[in-house]
């Protein structure tokens, strides 16, 4: 007996797969919502797949989060950005921007380096100078760096702008200058005798961060530091645009990084989207196509079925896999013809249930009914056998979704995903090829496939949920 | 003693809208070689009726309760596997409803006849075939048709075999439900007569039950019109037929279309009753032309017209009425 | 003679039916029929199981077509004309059929049902088609007719779907209808009723009426004159009342004998019946396709066919004994 909307939806309703589905899919929906909301969407090119993005990011850092778990606490990654000073000082014409980054150190390990980055400084008059200072958390003051921006060109102009196609980057790590620095402080503060070359080999951000205590040995010291990084300006239109600072850890963020130093969670974030997007475009375009094709051939028969049903059969006996690998390898790695190689596989199975449902339905009286009153095929197609196979269909479309999810998961990890996009199955690839399994890196393999399986999971209840719903219609039609 | 004495059967079942109450307090008697025409529009509950006599009963029950006497013996109150042993198919045995459709596919029709033998009489083989053999031949198909499979007979043959099923432990007593409405006439025909000459030479004792009262008339001794889960109306056939005294009755054979006479057939407006919130006072009234006050308020009892005829209908209360 | 409605013209309906794997052999569901139908008739077609009524009736209505004949209404060949083509015909010639669960859309309400053949043939505004819904339905008797607009064919019961379909065949207030066994499935106590109905209907709007039925007796009340089919062929055709009064044919008696009557006194004889089944329309007898169960068979009926012939005013018979 046809049931009407509502019945259905409560009938839907009453299953629990059919709650925890719908939970699970509006959590897809809202992750997805937000990441398309912040995110460029060039993302891909821009930043996921950009190295120097993300030079300043630890490589293969496990999350924050372990430090709960170990009994040796390793160091945090930081990357700060200020755009704006924390502090203005003016003396005359002097103007000095204060970036002030407070640091709670609690680690076990020093970090693993550090350095810190200028974006885009304009001056007018004086080029402007930048210094470093640390305050310890034993009250202990460093100057640890200090540079002047480069100076006019001959025949430049003012405003003289410099650093704003590629940032300036200064390591402290390794930095000579620093190591001198470090070197007089060890003998004022400790009586500690380093060399320069010697405070360099041992790292400059260990020292800045530890206290001596026997030869060359060094204890981590733990608290508050302030690192200030000072920018001098000479004339009151002259401007900074953005000043950061890494302090190198080993652990880092939610879920870790991979080998190139990348947020897992950020690329795991975007999955969503694109995992959705992949799941119910596809499916949807399949389905429409297969359950069109399948109405059409079935109803109308003859040479059109003939046609449609070869053409299915052929897809149909093609390995899919295999095919799929060389198709995407000759095509090329893109999106939209990923999108359109599942469609052309996964039409065929839906169109041959959907045409021995019609060819069961054509024989019906009502059919019969529909044409003695003069509808045109057409008419009949569309008012009166979609309407029986819809449930159906709305069901395959909901159950097709996990099949595409994870087929693209599977391509991509094949290597043959659209690269400028980060999906969980290619960020589960890139971990195997670069090894990463093999050298314990579960938190950039395990999360990637626990949101393929979760996200596949999702389709497959909702589903479940709808098959009582679905299915007294078919059992009705056969 | 009659054959089969049934007295205040009830036969209810559970269901989502309510209590379904298909067999509502019926009662009547059967004797040994009579045939019973039980007649009634669709869903009243004939079917329930004879499964109650059978006591073959899906698992919905809500209430089954009265008595069944079986040469004295009350089945209602024997246990599933007293009446496998002693009753089912060896005193009383049933053609189901469509039964004929139902045959296992893949089976060889006389196999399907012997199966009973060897597994409930523990008959061996060669037995069984022959006893099977036999009872094709007492209903009039050919030997050769032994080892067919049902797809390659025709209806009528189908439904001869499934007769020869039913009789194939000599039972005393067969309920036949609408052996024939899948039938076309001709062989609806053949099939009464086949029915017919078994009632005489074997002696046996039928309830035969049909919507079609003209067919049942091919057949009964007496006929019980039923109506909404109670016998309105039973009778010898001659009385039933010819004089009805129940409106439905009356109505119910007035549709009955008449090839011989001029006289157009008559419908009964409205629509039958709904078994879980059946009419009150009698069930007929919503129907009845003759409608009273009382009918409307108070159930007629079954008021005796002579013996052996009685009707539930306030029109024959006399002082009651 | 009055005009000719509908004529079919030595129609013969062919199914290819596959046998084992690259064999087919032709089902000769209907083998040579032709019949008329004036303004105004009905025509019962009676016979058992498989003789071929419903795809003359489907034929007639030129849902299928023939493998060979011709089918005329109003005089015009519409036997291969396109579908395209034969809008008009479908407007004036409508169809009841045999399945009222089956044979109406149970996504539509009985309101878009009936407006869809309207808003097909482009039948007035919105307002005008409400109009003859609600007079459709006023004339199949489902009152009160606001009750009944929006409801789903599952909230209906057999007798009001059925009348639906008859409201659905009324609507475009057609010349010929062909209802196939259109109260086969409603109980038998309200079949006449829906038969009274579409007889009043009929005769009021001065309907061609094909009435197929394997029930004789309804075919007598309801229908001006019989056709007999055994086979794929008529073996008799003549009014009601004289066909069932004076039969010729001896199928047609057989026919007739096998219906019972409520009558007590039946149960005390054997009634004579045809011996045997119909035999397979794959392959019919040779001759009279009657003759191996005809109990007056003589020489010539195993050798040609015999011709349906007029034995008396408007009574024809195919058998050799006339
Ligand atoms: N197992 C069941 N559970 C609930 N209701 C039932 C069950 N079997 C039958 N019914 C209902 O009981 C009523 C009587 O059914 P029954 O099959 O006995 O009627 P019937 O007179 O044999 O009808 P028909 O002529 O259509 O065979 C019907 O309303 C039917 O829907
Ligand atoms: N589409 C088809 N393909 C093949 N054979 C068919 C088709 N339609 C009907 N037949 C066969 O043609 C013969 C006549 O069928 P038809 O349905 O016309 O009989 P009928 O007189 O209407 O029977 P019934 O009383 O059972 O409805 C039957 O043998 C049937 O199996
Ligand atoms: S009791 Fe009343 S309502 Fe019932 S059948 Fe008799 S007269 Fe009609
Ligand atoms: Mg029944
Ligand atoms: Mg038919």
């Amino acid at each position: 007996m046809a049931m009407n909307l509502r019945e259905s939806l409560k009938e839907f309703w009453r299953l629990n797969v059919s709650k925890v589905g719908l939970i699970f899919l509006s959590m897809l929906i809202l992750a997805s919502i937000y990441v398309v909301a912040s995110y460029p969407l060039d993302f891909g090119v821009r930043y996921w797949n950009n190295p120097s993005y993300w030079a300043d990011y630890p490589k293969s850092a496990p999350p924050a989060w372990v430090n709960l778990i170990s009994s040796e606490k390793a160091p945090e990654h930081y990357v700060l950005t200020y755009t704006k000073p924390s502090n203005i000082t003016l003396t005359g014409t002097e103007r000095k921007l204060s970036y002030i980054f407070e640091i709670d150190f609690q680690a076990d390990r020093p970090p693993s380096f550090i350095s810190f980055t200028i974006l885009d400084i304009t001056y007018h008059e004086r080029p402007s100078t930048v210094k470093l200072s640390v305050l310890r958390p034993d009250m202990k003051n460093i100057e640890v760096y200090s540079f002047i921006v480069s100076g006019p060109y001959l025949g430049e102009e003012p405003p003289y702008r410099r650093y704003y196609d590629q940032p300036k980057r200064i390591s402290i790590t390794g930095d000579m200058l620093t190591a001198t620095a470090l070197s007089r402080f060890l003998y004022r503060e400790y009586n500690v005798t380093l060399r320069p070359s010697e405070v360099n080999s041992i790292g400059q951000h260990k020292i800045l961060f530890s206290i001596p205590v026997r030869d060359r040995e060094f204890k981590v010291l733990k608290g508050q530091y302030i690192f200030t990084i000072d920018v001098y300006t000479y004339n009151p239109n002259d401007e900074v645009g953005e000043v950061t600072l890494v302090i190198g850890g080993e652990v880092y963020g939610v879920m870790g990084t991979d080998s190139l130093g990348r947020d897992l969670f950020i690329g795991l974030l975007f999955g969503f989207p694109v995992a959705l997007f992949i799941g119910i475009v596809t499916s949807t375009i399949t389905t429409l196509l297969g359950a069109g094709l399948g109405i059409v051939g079935g109803y109308l028969g003859g040479r059109v079925d003939e046609v449609i049903q070869r053409i299915a059969d052929f897809i149909n006996n093609i390995p899919l896999l295999p095919f799929l690998i060389f198709l995407a390898f000759i095509l090329g790695q893109n999106i939209w013809i990923l999108v359109f190689l599942l469609v052309v596989f996964g039409w065929p199975t839906l169109t041959i249930i959907v045409r021995s449902m019609v060819l069961q339905l054509k024989s019906g009286q009502f059919i019969e009914a529909a044409i003695s009153i003069g509808a045109p095929r057409w008419w009949i197609m569309f008012k009166h056998i979609f309407p029986q196979v819809a449930p159906f269909i709305f069901a395959q479309l909901i159950f097709f979704t996990p099949t595409f999810i994870l087929l693209e998961a599977a391509l991509s990890f094949l290597g043959l995903g659209d690269p400028t996009l980060p999906t969980w199955g290619q960020i589960l690839e890139y971990g195997f090829r670069s090894g990463g399994i093999y050298v314990g890196l579960w938190w950039w393999i395990i999360p990637p496939g626990i949101l393929i399986i979760w996200t596949a999971i999702t389709f497959v209840l909702i589903a479940l949920g709808m098959e009582p719903v679905v299915n007294p219609r078919l059992r009705k039609i056969k | 003693m009659a054959l089969l004495e049934i007295v205040g059967l009830k036969l209810f079942y559970k269901s989502l809208r309510g209590i379904v109450r298909a067999v509502d307090n019926i009662s009547f008697q059967l004797d040994y070689g009579e045939a019973l025409g039980i007649v009634g529009e669709s869903g009243c509950g004939k079917t329930s009726l004879a499964n109650a006599i059978m006591k073959t009963l899906p698992s919905n029950i809500d209430k089954y309760e009265g008595k069944i006497l079986i040469e004295g013996v009350n089945i209602v109150e024997l246990t599933e596997e007293e009446v496998r042993r002693k009753i089912r198919w060896k005193m009383i045995s049933m053609v189901f409803q469509g039964a004929m459709n139902v045959l296992n596919p893949v089976i060889r029709v006389g196999l399907q006849i012997a199966e009973p033998l060897i597994i409930h009489a523990g008959m061996n083989k060669d037995e069984a075939y022959s006893i099977a053999r036999e009872k094709m031949k007492l209903v009039g198909l050919h030997e050769e048709l032994f080892n067919r499979y049902p797809h390659e007979l025709s209806g009528g043959m189908k439904q001869r075999i499934v007769i020869a099923m039913a009789l194939v432990m000599n039972p005393k007593i067969i309920i036949l439900d609408e052996p024939t409405s899948a039938l076309d006439v001709s062989i609806q025909a053949q099939i009464m007569n086949l029915l017919k000459r078994l009632k005489k030479e074997l002696n046996l004792s039928m309830i035969f039950i049909t919507h079609d009262i003209a067919l049942a008339s091919d057949i009964s001794d007496r006929i019980a019109v039923m109506y909404a889960g109670q016998i309105v109306e039973i009778g010898l056939a001659e009385q039933i037929l010819l004089s009805p005294k129940h409106p439905y009755t009356q109505k119910l054979l007035k549709a009955t279309p008449r090839l011989r006479g001029e006289e157009k057939p008559d419908f009964i407006p409205g629509t039958p009753p709904d078994l879980v919130n059946p009419p009150s006072g009698c069930r007929f009234h919503p129907r009845c032309p003759y409608v009273m006050e009382i009918c409307r308020e108070r159930e007629p009892l079954d008021f005796e017209l002579e013996r052996n005829w009685r009707t539930k209908c306030w029109l024959y209360g006399g002082e009651h009425g | 003679m009055d005009r000719e409605l509908i004529k079919l013209e030595d129609i013969k309906m062919y199914f290819q039916s596959r046998v084992g794997l690259f064999k087919t052999i032709p089902i000769k569901a209907v083998d040579g029929v032709s019949v008329s139908i004036v303004k105004g008739e009905a025509l019962g077609i009676v016979g058992e199981s498989g003789c071929g009524k419903t795809t003359l009736a489907r034929i007639s209505l030129r849902l299928l077509k023939p493998t060979s004949g011709r089918i005329f209404f109003e005089g015009k060949d519409i036997t291969d004309v396109d579908e395209k083509e034969l809008k008009w015909f479908r407007r004036r010639a409508q169809a009841v059929f045999q399945d009222p669960y089956s044979s109406i859309n149970p996504f539509m309400t009985v309101r878009e049902i009936l407006e869809e053949p309207l808003i097909l043939h482009k039948v007035g505004d919105r307002t005008e088609r409400l109009e003859l819904i609600s007079k459709a339905l006023a004339d199949v008797k489902l009152t009160p007719i606001e009750e009944f607009l929006g409801k789903y064919p599952h909230m209906l019961s057999g007798g009001q779907r059925q009348r639906v379909g008859i409201a659905r065949a009324l609507i475009l207030k057609p010349d010929y209808i062909a209802a196939d066994e259109p109260v086969s499935m409603i109980d038998a106590s309200s079949r006449a009723e829906i038969l009274y109905l579409l007889k009043e209907l009929q005769e009021k709007y001065g309907i061609a009426f094909l009435y197929i039925t394997h029930d004789i007796a309804t075919a007598k009340h309801f229908s001006n004159r019989i056709a007999v089919m055994y086979l794929g062929k008529i073996v008799e055709i003549g009014g009601s009342r004289e066909l069932v009064n004076d039969t010729l044919h001896p199928y047609s008696h057989a026919l007739i004998e096998a219906v019972p009557e409520p009558d007590p006194s039946n149960r005390l004889r054997e009634r004579r019946v045809l011996v045997g089944e119909p035999p397979s329309p794959a392959n019919p007898p040779r001759g009279c396709r009657f003759h191996p169960r005809c109990p007056y068979r003589f020489e010539p009926c195993d050798k040609d066919e015999p011709e349906l012939k007029e034995v008396k005013k408007g009574h024809s018979v195919a058998c050799y004994l006339y």
